[in-house]
């Protein structure tokens, strides 16, 4: 049976546990929602207030910049956190019910976008109070969503399949990701790297989708289609080949859990 | 009488589990101990045969550990066969474990939802069956109050509800009816009943001789991985009453 006519066939669990993902991660605290907006914030004001000390940079409206960047590197670095744990969380239903598998990361990305895309509140805040300001560029944001959606889905099933089998991989994942933070231009510009060195940068597919995010936010200029074109095909390979090893992982996930 | 149709074919099936003596489940230690890794392969289903047709009630009998609810959990799809092939044919509900996947803060009715999707049922089914799996479980008010408040006759009078009335073809029963009282019990029986009559095909495993022999017309008789006997259920339980007692 095809993939989709499964995922579509359990379409209801999808949405159930998005939903349940949403409004569990905030039903019993006292702010709320409000949370989802005071983290981030709460991040830019430190990164706003170190990062100019400690790096001398010409940046126009850093802070802006910065957000630009944080936003959606944060929509990244939390679904491939929570993806190295998704599977051991729901370990009792995995090991008690038939269900497609492939749900519990495929949902866990769909509503961290879902996240994300309420965030972006907070790029247009920034850039508003800011006086950088929108344009009509803004008509590319669902392409670059998509591209970093595509590659978090291949990312995700490679993840969190692989966890089962090797526990300590997200301790790895942890500092991995730390690392990936500095090695990513969100605090500092791709200007800054020297010209020897830039290739490495360069094979992070999320360095283009940080700088279509702050092409269209900050700089108002057209992203480079091709590039993001380019990082949406690596998605979909990802995604294919992640597709292949969740599914040859899972036939023991009720085993090894 | 025309041939039915087959609901459930397992063919040469063999399951063997890995006993991790100390489990190095972390690339530290596979790295560390790579030698160290004892692990004891325990086989618990040597080359199973069997065909359930439309319509069949099928008892497995067995004492602890024969393989039952492994092979059980293999016809759900929850494990997988090491050699061999099974096939089902038309939609299944299994009930392993009442109320896997319950969310103790969400409330009956929010409940149902999240299990019944499990199932692979759509809002719109699930919409049209509520009434019937509240008024089925007798919760009555407590429907809206979240599941930990529940005592564990009412938990599992709610996993029941969902399971049966989900409509599937296929139904695999493990060992649950000992939960409940004794009219919920009757009623879970008369149920199921009825579904045998409706034309569903189910599969249990128990340890109540009684109501297998009330509600199956076929035993399968499991002993330490191997069938020992297949047949009608009466032959089947008093053969293997003689032999165990």
């Amino acid at each position: 049976m095809s993939i989709f006519k499964r995922l579509y066939q359990y379409r209801e669990l999808l949405k159930t546990s998005i939903k349940k993902d949403i409004g569990g991660k905030y039903k019993n605290s006292f702010l709320g929602v409000i949370w989802s907006f005071i983290n981030p914030l709460l991040q830019i004001t430190v990164y706003a207030i170190v990062f100019p000390l400690i790096m001398r940079n010409n940046i126009e409206n850093y802070t802006v910049f910065m957000v630009c960047g944080l936003i959606p590197w944060t929509f990244f670095s939390s679904v491939v956190n929570r993806t190295s744990f998704v599977m051991v969380e729901n370990g009792n239903i995995i090991k008690k019910v038939y269900f497609p598998r492939e749900i519990l990361p495929i949902s866990l990305v769909t509503s961290e976008a879902i996240t994300f895309i309420i965030s972006t509140i907070i790029i247009i805040g920034f850039v508003l109070a800011f006086g950088v300001g929108i344009t009509w560029l803004i008509v590319f944001y669902p392409l670059l969503l998509l591209a970093e959606y595509v590659l978090l889905i291949g990312i995700s099933l490679i993840v969190s399949s692989v966890t089962v089998y090797f526990r300590d991989l997200q301790h790895f994942i942890g500092v991995f990701l730390q690392l990936l933070f500095y090695g990513t231009p969100i605090v500092y510009s791709l200007d800054f790297i020297p010209e020897h060195l830039r290739w490495i940068f360069k094979l992070n597919p999320m360095t283009y989708i940080i700088q279509g995010f702050r092409d269209i936010f900050y700089y108002h200029q057209v992203p480079q289609v091709k590039e993001i074109l380019m990082v949406i095909v690596v998605g979909i390979i990802l995604t294919i080949v992640g597709y292949g090893i969740f599914n040859k992982l899972q036939k023991r996930f009720a085993e090894e859990l | 009488m025309q041939e039915k149709e087959n609901r459930i074919v397992v063919e040469h099936v063999y399951k063997t589990f890995n006993v991790y003596l100390d489990k190095a489940n972390s690339i530290k230690e596979k790295l560390l101990f790579w030698k160290r890794n004892r692990k004891e392969t325990r086989e618990v289903l040597k080359d199973i045969n069997l065909t359930i047709k439309n319509g069949e009630a099928v008892a497995l009998i067995g004492v602890n550990g024969s393989g039952k609810s492994t092979l059980l959990k293999l016809m759900t799809k929850i494990i997988y066969p090491n050699k061999g092939k099974i096939t089902t044919n038309g939609k299944l509900t299994s009930l392993l474990e009442l109320g896997a996947g319950f969310h103790p803060d969400f409330s009956g009715r929010e409940n149902i939802y999240f299990n019944a999707s499990i199932f692979g049922l759509t809002k719109k089914e699930i919409d049209k069956r509520l009434d019937k799996i509240i008024e089925f479980s007798e919760l009555g008010a407590y429907i809206d109050n979240p599941v930990r408040t529940y005592s564990s006759g009412m938990y599992m009078r709610l996993a029941f509800s969902v399971a049966i009335n989900v409509d599937a073809e296929i139904l695999l029963v493990d060992e649950i009816l000992s939960v409940g009282d004794q009219h919920f019990q009757e009623k879970c029986i008369n149920k199921m009943k009825e579904l045998k009559k409706e034309g569903k095909t189910m599969v249990f495993v128990t340890h109540s001789l009684q109501s297998a022999r009330e509600l199956c017309d076929r035993a399968v008789w499991l002993n330490k991985g191997v069938i020992q006997m297949d047949g009608k259920t009466d032959e089947v339980i008093d053969e293997y009453i003689k032999q165990t007692t």
